[in-house]
């Protein structure tokens, strides 16, 4: 290890492996690097695209920051189905045209609580994603902040076990919605109430892929956190 | 080893070098017995998560009430298996149960290599589809446990709690001991990336 290399490498602020091995190669990458990163935020200002002066060839970031990218996509992604869901089962409202003794001629999404829930857990999921896109936007300017990263991870999975369990209380009341059940003497109500129940599946569905993405999300997360 | 190697040899250089010394030797030292410990808890927890599974399976699966009387109403006789989320519950905690199981001998190596990566990545990909599969299956049935509580009054769902009383104590009391251990599987992804972005 030369001694005249070391300082020239420390003076760069890379956080890199505490491993020898990767320290010598380190030094003649690094001096390239810093030279391509100095003209690079200069280049930010002048009006270019955003992508374009982050995915050089000389970035040695870019594996992260293409992960941050598609993280950003994703969250964007997300967003659409949780408030869609939200949406449609907030505004499901069906009344009969004809009534009958036995059943009540109106359905709403207040009737069941665990619609309520499932509209609620909805709403919050969607407004944390658009609350977090600046912070994923933070993370493709600069890759190698590990705590935003974890906080991230933390919050989506949070927000992933929660839309979980309202995806599947409202599953299972619509399950019961559609085939009833013999044994407790629950009738099917979807035989009624048509629209009602294709705008709950509808959004039950929605949420579930909502729940995929936002679990992807903490894959990628955690894939980018060992890479580092 | 290496790490100890890097230390005394970047040390030697001068004042511009201290920060990533520091950062090295936090590295090295007590980043070590940091995340030896968090793998005993990891270790710990995972051992209190099962039995708070297998206990939350079996009071759900044994669930078996005759009433002494019959209407021409309703039937007699209430089993976990009428309701077809309680057996979505009843199957989703045993295949939790037998993950637990199966990866504490993963969660050993973790105490013993704390340097692995690949496998706490693989860690947290399987404890969150779990998370996710009990999540989903406790959930579900807290819904219809309401439902059996309560009842509805718009679908003309009938509480049937007030009939099978036991059978009733029994199923949502079973729903106690899966929620603790999702709350538990919550915590050991968490620590799992903790100890991921300690490297």
């Amino acid at each position: 290890m030369s001694g005249a290399g070391e300082p020239a490498t420390v003076s760069i602020p890379i956080h890199d492996h505490a491993a020898t091995g990767k320290a010598p190669a380190a030094t003649s990458s690094a001096v390239p690097a810093a030279a391509a990163a100095a003209p690079a935020p200069a280049a930010a200002v002048a009006p270019r695209k955003v992508g374009i002066p982050f995915f050089r060839r000389g970035d040695h970031h870019r594996g992260s920051r293409c992960l941050a990218f598609l993280d950003f996509i994703l969250r964007i992604a997300a967003f659409g189905p949780a408030l869609a869901a939200a949406i449609a089962t907030g505004t499901s409202d069906e009344t009969l045209s004809v009534f009958t003794q036995f059943f009540q001629f109106r359905a709403r999404f207040d009737d069941f609580p665990a619609f309520l829930f499932f509209m609620v857990a909805n709403a919050i999921v969607a407004g944390y994603l658009v609350l977090s896109l600046p912070f994923s936007a933070v993370l493709v300017l600069r890759p190698q902040t590990i705590g935003l990263r974890l906080l991230l991870l933390v919050c989506d999975m949070i927000m992933a076990a929660l839309l979980t369990a309202a995806a599947a209380a409202a599953a299972a009341i619509v399950d019961l919605a559609h085939n009833g059940n013999l044994r407790a003497n629950w009738v099917a109500i979807c035989m009624q109430f048509h629209g009602f129940c294709q705008r709950t599946s509808g959004s039950v569905v929605a949420s579930f892929l909502t729940v995929v993405i936002l679990m992807f999300l903490v894959i990628l997360a955690s894939c980018s956190i060992r890479k580092r | 080893m290496e790490g100890k190697a890097a230390v005394t040899t970047s040390t030697e250089h001068g004042e511009a070098s201290k920060t990533s010394a520091r950062t090295v030797v936090i590295g090295s030292s007590r980043g070590g017995a940091a995340s030896r410990a968090l793998s005993v808890v990891d270790l710990i927890l995972r051992v209190v998560a099962v039995v708070a599974t297998v206990g939350s399976a079996i009071a759900m699966g044994t669930t078996n009430q005759t009433l002494p009387f019959f209407t021409q109403f309703l039937r007699f006789k209430a089993q976990y298996s009428d309701l077809p989320t309680l057996t979505l519950f009843v199957v989703a905690n045993s295949v939790l149960a037998a993950y637990l199981v199966l990866s504490i001998p993963l969660s050993i190596v973790h105490i013993i290599r704390s340097r692995a990566r690949y496998s706490r990545l693989v860690l947290i990909f399987l404890d969150s589809v779990t998370l996710a599969l009990v999540t989903a299956a406790a959930s579900a049935s807290a819904a219809i446990v309401y439902l059996a509580h309560k009842g509805n009054v718009r679908a003309n769902w009938f509480a049937i709690c007030q009939q099978f009383d036991s059978f009733c104590d029994r199923i949502s009391g079973s729903l106690i001991g899966s929620f603790a251990a999702m709350a538990v599987l919550l915590l050991l992804v968490l620590l799992s990336a903790a100890a991921l972005a300690r490297r």
